[in-house]
């Protein structure tokens, strides 16, 4: 890679208190209905309540992340907003789409739909942050955090001195009920804490917003620069291993996105074999599945990278020191795959 | 009159989300825009789906709309004036 990208900041709200300070000193929380939702923080000190009141689930959770994260890098002037939705905002969808057949595609309420558009977190937070630079969401679903990387590394190259880069997803019972028809998810009911353990179609489904400031510069701060981001599409297994070349063979331990689900195992099988004593580091026990929830491995590894460790109860596994390289290996339903090498500052 | 203002409040704050705001606490004159209950332009086509919707009455001309969503009691007015004598 030609530049440098260093992560200043960051936030997360996901299935666990990550919002919280000292996150990791609470127990990590599970679900046993294969669904595990996000765990909201009280929005009041981020989102004027008058704001507030018309804004959904995942436009609360999306501007309270990239608000906390602006806070946390101390980046004062307002940059270029990255962003990545697989979905964007589905409980607005959905009640525009009720709306339309109960009423008959008469009196429809603008709110939800306005709301239902991708690039509404992003809008959110530029008007927040009086903010007129570059502003682009890219929904390209298990690829949407990624190209939102791959955009904000570009950006970064090309002078920007910090981008606000993120990702954002909801789940509804409506969508994972659509979800589980097409074997998305697991049949059985499972405790999410045992995912690794149930070998069988599919995963449980998870949420989450995870942003990142993203700077050509570190600083005693920063949480771990970005190395290297490779993208594949459906790779047959010959592409997967010439693509870990790139990253091998020093790596500490690889965060891998392995989700239970049997049908697409052999690709976690395939690094682990290739990386052979290295640790793994799961993490979608944590998050669930979703089609930015690489944002979520990110964000785990900068912390460890900074920290140099992390509970037990998190990651599975203690890890020897120092970890100055982690690779993160995620893949959506076989599809899209993405390698992200993060090294320690 | 008195029924159907009370019914109106209980309506907007449902329809607007206004959390810890309760029917007592909106003046039938205060206007609802700027001051008062702080509304803005959003909220007022929402005002005017809620009349479409809950009162069968479809506002077209917006100036006419402008007069009608000053406060709850010319919206109440209004509502009564469309009702069957």
């Amino acid at each position: 890679m030609k530049g440098k990208c260093y992560i200043q900041g960051m936030a997360a709200i996901s299935p666990q208190p990550t919002f919280e300070e000292n996150c990791f000193s609470s127990p990590i929380s599970f679900s046993t209905t294969n669904l595990l939702p996000c765990l909201e923080p009280d929005y009041k000190p981020f989102i004027p309540a008058n704001s507030l009141r018309r804004m959904s689930r995942v436009l609360k959770m999306g501007l309270a992340a990239s608000l906390k994260c602006i806070a946390d890098s101390g980046i004062k002037v307002s940059g270029p907003i990255v962003t990545g939705t697989g979905k964007g905002s589905l409980q607005d969808t959905e009640k525009f789409l009720k709306e339309i057949v109960t009423y008959k595609e008469t009196a429809l309420n603008p709110t939800p739909f306005i709301q239902s558009t991708y690039n509404s977190v992003n809008g959110l937070i530029a008007l927040q942050q009086k903010c007129t630079a570059y502003n682009n969401t890219f929904v390209h679903r298990g690829f949407s955090f990624e190209n939102a990387l791959l955009d904000s590394m570009m950006l970064l190259q090309e002078g920007e001195d910090h981008v606000l880069t993120g990702a954002f997803e909801e789940i509804t019972r409506e969508h994972f009920y659509i979800k589980s028809r097409i074997g998305f998810w697991k049949e059985e009911q499972i405790d999410s804490r045992e995912l690794l353990s149930h070998h069988s179609p599919g995963s449980v489904a998870g949420e989450g917003a995870a942003f990142f400031m993203l700077t050509n510069q570190p600083t005693e701060k920063s949480y771990a620069s970005i190395t290297g981001l490779k993208l594949l599409y459906k790779p047959a297994t010959e592409k997967l291993l010439s693509a870990l070349q790139t990253f091998a063979p020093a790596v500490d331990a690889v965060i891998t996105g392995r989700n239970g689900d049997s049908r697409f195992d052999h690709f976690y099988d395939t690094v682990e074999k290739y990386f052979g004593n290295t640790p793994q580091i799961p993490f979608k026990q944590l998050c669930g599945e979703y089609d930015t929830a690489s944002a979520f491995g990110m964000w785990l590894g900068a912390h460890l990278l900074r920290a140099q460790e992390l509970p037990q109860a998190w990651i599975g596994q203690p890890i020897a020191k120092p970890v100055n390289r982690l690779l993160l290996y995620n893949h959506f339903y076989g599809e899209q795959h993405v390698l992200i090498m993060l090294e320690r500052v | 009159m008195e029924d159907l203002k009370t019914k109106l409040k209980e309506q907007i704050i449902e329809a607007l989300n206004l959390q810890d705001t309760k029917p007592e606490d909106i003046d039938d004159n205060a206007p609802l825009f700027g001051e008062g209950l702080g509304l803005d332009s959003i909220d007022s086509l929402e005002l005017m789906v809620l009349l479409e919707r809950q009162y069968h009455i479809k506002v077209e001309d917006p100036r006419e709309g402008r007069k009608i969503l000053q406060s709850v009691q010319s919206m109440a007015d209004f509502i009564q004036s469309k009702q069957p004598a």
